[in-house]
């Protein structure tokens, strides 16, 4: 029990995290809506950083790149977003968060992933807010550069730091703002550059491959790269995989090694207990009687140590949750219920499958023991 | 009733062959009670086994009801078994993880579901006859070996079977506990007609017995 226990809390642990990672990804990507980043060319590892890991970074390029994106050929949509990292100087002003200017006009990363549909345009001392600024909800009211502004829409977590821990405005907002705060006593004035832009987010046409889209990009455009969000996510994918993908064989080892215990164990078993198999036999019982006694206490065993190890898995999981988010400095998303449901069914059966397999042999050889013999050797 | 003829069984110790049960022939009417006596080693609890059917011959029959037991599938075997035969052994034969009313319902697992007989009360009922009621919910360590030895006997009975085959039911008891041992299974035979084969070392025991056979070196004798 105590090795099918280990296995499982394994296994559960790690195809858990396997699939969070895998989600975040996926739902992120769809979220950030984007399948192409085009930032300045020497800003490429500040740019992934940013997607990945959410810290807020800046950097600029001119506007006017925008409309160079949107004559590349593949180009079906454009967005254009800009950057401000906060600062602190006064009391309760927050410092340290990105906040992202989009134009609402062409915006198709935004407002899209709303947790609650907003039918009117944003204000000028209206934000959006990622999922993962936990201390703040709608109609919460938040300072940045000495101007109050209010929480209109949350988006919905997506797992990615970038989207999550980020605040959304207008970019007509953010240059008043910018406007705003060079007139007032005490608050550091915004460092907003006029017609520069930090990323734009290209949606690519369907029949086209966003790497090749890319590359046109890169080519007619000078001094951009054009990061493609699959490239990113797979990059990412690859090196945790590769650590996942160890730990994962090493429970693959453990549950072999748990196979063959179990294996030995029920030998062990059978052989303590061949007198009680033989008076059983001699009571009445038949082969097929002894054969489901030892599978189904083989099968009772494994999954108890099953049930014990997942809730060892999850409790795991649920204690070290924030360590495990901050680690990994990946996109983190836990799963659904219903995938919940799919990862602790999955080790149940395998915990099963585990007692079953390796008591086989043992319950065939219960099975064929003549029942005088049985006895007389349990003697 | 029961019918053996020529049943023959050896064992293989090292490079010798041992007759453990050699050529006997023995017939056994309803409702009989006989004993086999014999030392050690001299193939009375072999004999048994096979009787019972819990091992098979080299050759010869065994013959129940005029049923052939060794002719018959090995699920039919165990049906056989669990309907008309119970054993009683020499040795604690006791569940050590189930008490003493689960120990004595045992064999009722075995039967069809549907049969209409609260087994537990006859259980009880018998637990009493033994003189245990009282220990009906005591796991077997608790109890003294006599005390074991008459669980065991209450959950031979529990099927109602035919024939009774008791390998050295009374040894390492005391007297007065062997007595009433016997009493109990010629009260069973007369009043049920179940049909008792005792297996035993006693000439004492062996003397209660309507009918004796002695056992030597795996040939079987009757006694006059």
């Amino acid at each position: 029990m105590l090795s099918v226990m280990v296995v499982a809390a394994t296994l559960f642990s790690v195809t858990t995290v396997m699939d969070s990672v895998e989600t975040s990804i996926e739902k992120g990507t769809a979220r950030l809506g984007a399948d192409i980043m085009v930032v300045p060319a020497e800003a490429e590892a500040k740019a992934k950083t940013a997607l990945l890991a959410g810290e807020p970074s800046t950097f600029y390029m001119d506007r006017s790149i925008e409309d160079k994106v949107r004559k590349v050929k593949g180009v079906k949509a454009v967005a254009s977003q800009v950057f401000l990292q906060t600062a602190k100087y006064r009391c309760c002003d927050v410092s340290n968060m990105l906040l992202i200017g989009f134009d609402p006009k062409h915006d198709f990363t935004i407002m899209p992933w709303l947790s609650k549909e907003l039918t009117r345009p944003l204000g000028t001392d209206e934000i959006i807010m990622g999922r993962g600024l936990t201390a703040y909800d709608v109609g919460s009211k938040i300072k940045f550069y000495g101007k109050y502004f209010e929480v209109v829409g949350m988006l919905e977590e997506t797992g990615m730091k970038f989207i999550d821990n980020s605040v959304f405005m207008p970019y007509a907002a953010m240059k008043k703002l910018a406007e705003e705060s060079k007139h007032k006593k005490g608050v550091k004035a915004a460092n907003l550059p006029i017609d520069k832009v930090s990323t734009v987010l290209v949606q690519v046409e369907p029949e086209i491959s966003p790497q090749r889209v890319a590359i046109f990009i890169e080519h007619d455009i000078p001094g951009v790269k054009a990061i493609v969000s699959e490239q990113v996510i797979s990059s990412v994918r690859k090196q945790l995989f590769v650590l996942l993908r160890s730990i994962l064989s090493i429970s693959i080892i453990l549950w072999i090694m748990a196979l063959l215990l179990i294996g030995v164990v029920f030998s062990m078993i059978v052989n303590e207990r061949q007198r009680e198999i033989g008076l059983l036999r001699a009571m009445g019982a038949k082969k097929s009687n002894i054969f489901r006694l030892i599978m189904t206490e083989a099968s009772i065993l494994s999954i108890m140590g099953g049930i014990v190890g997942i809730a060892l898995g999850g409790t795991f999981l649920y204690v070290f949750k924030g360590f495990i988010r901050a680690s990994l400095n990946i996109p983190y998303l836990w799963p659904s219920a219903a995938e919940y449901a799919v990862l602790v069914a999955g080790c149940l059966l395998l915990s099963f499958l585990t007692g079953a397999v390796a008591a086989l042999w043992p319950a065939i050889r219960s099975m064929r023991m003549e029942p005088y013999e049985a006895i007389r050797r349990g003697e | 009733m029961i019918e053996v003829k020529e049943l023959t069984k050896t064992y293989k110790v090292g490079s010798d062959i041992i007759k453990a049960v050699d050529h006997v022939n023995l017939e056994v009417r309803k409702g009989e009670f006989i004993s086999i006596l014999g030392h050690s080693g001299s193939g009375k609890t072999t004999l048994l086994s096979l009787i019972g059917g819990l091992t098979k011959p080299d050759s010869g029959t065994v013959k129940i009801d005029g049923i052939d037991i060794w002719s018959i599938s090995d699920n039919d075997l165990s049906e056989l078994r669990n309907r008309k035969i119970n054993f009683i052994y020499q040795f604690a034969s006791l569940i050590p993880t189930l008490n003493i009313i689960e120990n004595v319902l045992v064999p009722t697992a075995f039967r069809p579901k549907d049969e209409p007989i609260n087994y537990y009360e006859f259980a009880m009922e018998l637990l009493d006859i033994v003189g245990i009621k009282d220990k009906a919910r005591s796991y077997p360590a608790h109890l003294s070996g006599g005390q074991q030895r008459r669980a065991a006997i209450a959950r031979a009975f529990i099927n109602n079977p035919e024939i009774i085959l008791a390998d050295e039911p009374t040894g390492d008891l005391d007297e007065e506990t062997e007595a009433e041992i016997m009493d109990l299974f010629k009260r069973m035979n007369q009043t049920k007609g179940i049909t008792f084969i005792i297996v035993t070392h006693s000439s004492d025991l062996a003397r209660q017995t309507e009918k004796r056979y002695r056992m030597a070196n795996g040939v079987l004798k009757e006694e006059t």
